[in-house]
C-alpha cells in the first residue's frame, strides 16, 4: 500500500489495521503523517481506538519501575529540579475511597525483601482506581496487608455484605493457585502469619471476591478477581 | 470518587503545563499503561522507555487531547500502544513467537471474559465471541501483544494470506456487530 485508500471501506479497514498494529512501519507511518490533515481517518481512527479499547483489559498491570517517574520529570523540568525520592504512599492517600467494590478501582502494591535486600514489588490497578493495598512480606516470611489509602485504622476490607475477599498466590510454573485464606474485616492491617506459599519473584497474587467460606472450588477463585499482579525486583531496599 | 472526568480534568491541567497533573495521572496510570507495554515488549526496560517516552508525549500533546471525542484512558493506552508497536517495529519484531513468555505467562488469547468488566467491554466480548475462534485469536495477539501477521501465522499454524484476510474480515465484522 502506496497511498491512503480513497474507497470508504478500504479507509475504514486501514484505520482498523492501524490501531490493530498490524501494518508494517511504513503503511503505519503513512498513516500517523496524514492523520493530522485527513479528518475522516482521524475519526475512523477514534473510532477504532474506541471499539477495541477494552481488549487493553487482557494485558496484565503491572509496576513501572520505581525511578521512572523521576526520569519522565528530569525531562519535562530540566533545570534546578530538586531531587525528592518517589512519595507513592502520600499521594495515594489523597485518593477518594469508592462508596460501592463495583465501581471501586483497586490497586494493590506487594513489597518483599530478598537475600539482597532487593525489593520485589508489584503495583495492582484496576481501570478505575480507588482502593490500594501495600501486601509486605516480612523477613520472618509473613505477609502483611494495609490500605495505602486508607490508613491509621480504617477498615481496609470493603467487601459488600454476604461476600468475601480471598487472597490467592499463583507460584511460577504453577497451573493452579494456592489460597492464601480469606481477609478478616475490621480496622487495620491484616497479617498473614506463614502464608501457604513463600512469596517469590515472578508470583501471581490475586484478591477475589467470594460467597461467605470462600470459593467453593477450593483450589481457583470462583468470583471475580479484583486485584491481580506479578512480584518482580523493583530496586533496592529502602 | 475518582472518575473518568477526572482523568479528562487532569489531561487539560497537563495541557496548562501542569507538572503535578501530569504526576496524578501517572500515579493513577502507570501500572495499567506499563502492563500494556509489557504485554507487547515483554521486556522491563524497553517497556519503561516506551512509558517515558509516552508520557512526555501526554505532556507534549495533551492540549490535543478532546473528551468530547473520546475518553481519557482510551486516549492514554492508544499512546502507550503506539509507542510500544514503533518500538516493536524499529526492533523489526525479533521476539520469536515461540517465546514461552507469549500466552501462558501472559494472557491467554482466550482469556477474552476479563475484557467484559465495563459494557462497552461486554459489547465487544459478545462479538468477539461471534468470530471464528482462530480470526479472535488473532485479533488477541495483534492488539495485546503487537503481534505481525506472519508472527500470528506462526502461532496459529495458518498461511500468511489467511490471517491477514481473516483479521481484516474480523476487524470489517466487529465494526458491523458494534454499530
Amino acid at each position: 500500500m502506496r497511498t491512503i485508500p480513497t474507497d470508504p471501506d478500504e479507509l475504514a479497514a486501514i484505520a482498523g489495521e492501524y490501531v490493530l498494529g498490524t501494518l508494517d512501519a511504513r503503511a503505519a507511518r503513512m498513516i500517523e503523517d496524514a492523520l493530522p490533515t485527513h479528518a475522516d481517518l482521524l475519526a475512523l481512527v477514534g473510532e477504532w481506538e474506541h471499539r477495541l479499547a477494552p481488549l487493553s483489559n487482557l494485558a496484565l498491570p503491572e509496576a513501572p519501575p520505581p525511578e521512572l517517574w523521576d526520569r519522565i520529570a528530569g525531562q519535562i523540568e530540566p533545570p534546578a529540579r530538586i531531587a525528592t525520592r518517589p512519595r507513592f504512599l502520600r499521594l495515594w492517600q489523597g485518593w477518594a475511597i469508592g462508596a460501592s467494590l463495583a465501581a471501586a478501582a483497586l490497586a494493590a502494591i506487594a513489597i518483599l525483601p530478598s537475600q539482597q535486600d532487593q525489593r520485589v514489588m508489584t503495583v495492582l490497578v484496576s481501570d478505575r482506581t480507588q482502593t490500594a493495598w501495600t501486601a509486605e512480606v516480612d523477613r520472618q516470611g509473613g505477609l502483611k496487608l494495609a490500605s495505602v489509602n486508607a490508613p491509621g485504622g480504617t477498615e481496609i476490607n470493603t467487601s459488600p455484605e454476604g461476600k468475601v475477599l480471598q487472597l490467592w498466590a499463583l507460584p511460577p510454573g504453577a497451573t493452579a493457585p494456592t489460597s492464601l485464606g480469606l481477609l478478616p474485616r475490621g480496622a487495620g492491617d491484616i497479617k498473614i502469619a506463614a502464608p501457604a506459599v513463600k512469596p517469590v519473584p515472578g508470583m501471581l497474587i490475586e484478591i477475589s471476591l467470594e460467597p461467605p467460606g470462600g470459593s467453593p472450588f477450593g483450589n481457583k477463585p470462583s468470583g471475580p478477581v479484583l486485584f491481580i499482579g506479578r512480584l518482580s525486583a523493583a530496586g533496592p531496599a529502602t | 470518587m475518582q472518575s473518568e472526568a477526572d482523568l479528562g480534568d487532569l489531561l487539560e491541567k497537563v495541557a496548562g503545563k501542569d507538572q503535578a497533573a501530569l504526576r496524578a495521572i501517572y500515579v493513577r496510570q502507570s501500572t495499567r499503561l506499563f502492563g500494556i507495554a509489557m504485554a507487547i515488549l515483554r521486556d522491563r526496560v524497553a517497556a519503561a522507555d516506551v512509558l517515558q517516552d509516552s508520557f512526555l508525549r501526554v505532556w507534549q500533546r495533551a492540549g490535543q487531547f478532546d473528551r468530547t471525542r473520546g475518553e481519557p484512558q482510551v486516549w492514554l493506552g492508544s499512546i502507550v500502544r503506539h509507542a510500544a508497536l514503533d518500538a516493536v517495529r524499529a526492533r523489526g519484531r525479533e521476539i520469536p513467537t515461540d517465546d514461552p513468555g507469549l500466552g501462558d505467562s501472559l494472557v491467554e488469547p482466550d482469556a477474552i471474559d476479563s475484557i467484559s468488566a465495563a459494557d462497552e467491554g461486554k459489547r465487544l466480548h459478545a462479538c468477539l465471541e461471534r468470530l471464528p475462534e482462530a480470526n479472535r485469536q488473532g485479533i488477541v495477539l495483534a492488539f495485546v501483544h503487537g503481534l505481525s501477521h506472519p508472527e500470528i501465522a506462526t502461532k496459529l499454524d495458518l498461511p500468511l494470506g489467511t490471517v491477514k484476510s481473516w483479521i481484516r474480515r474480523g476487524l470489517l465484522s466487529l465494526r458491523e456487530c458494534l454499530s
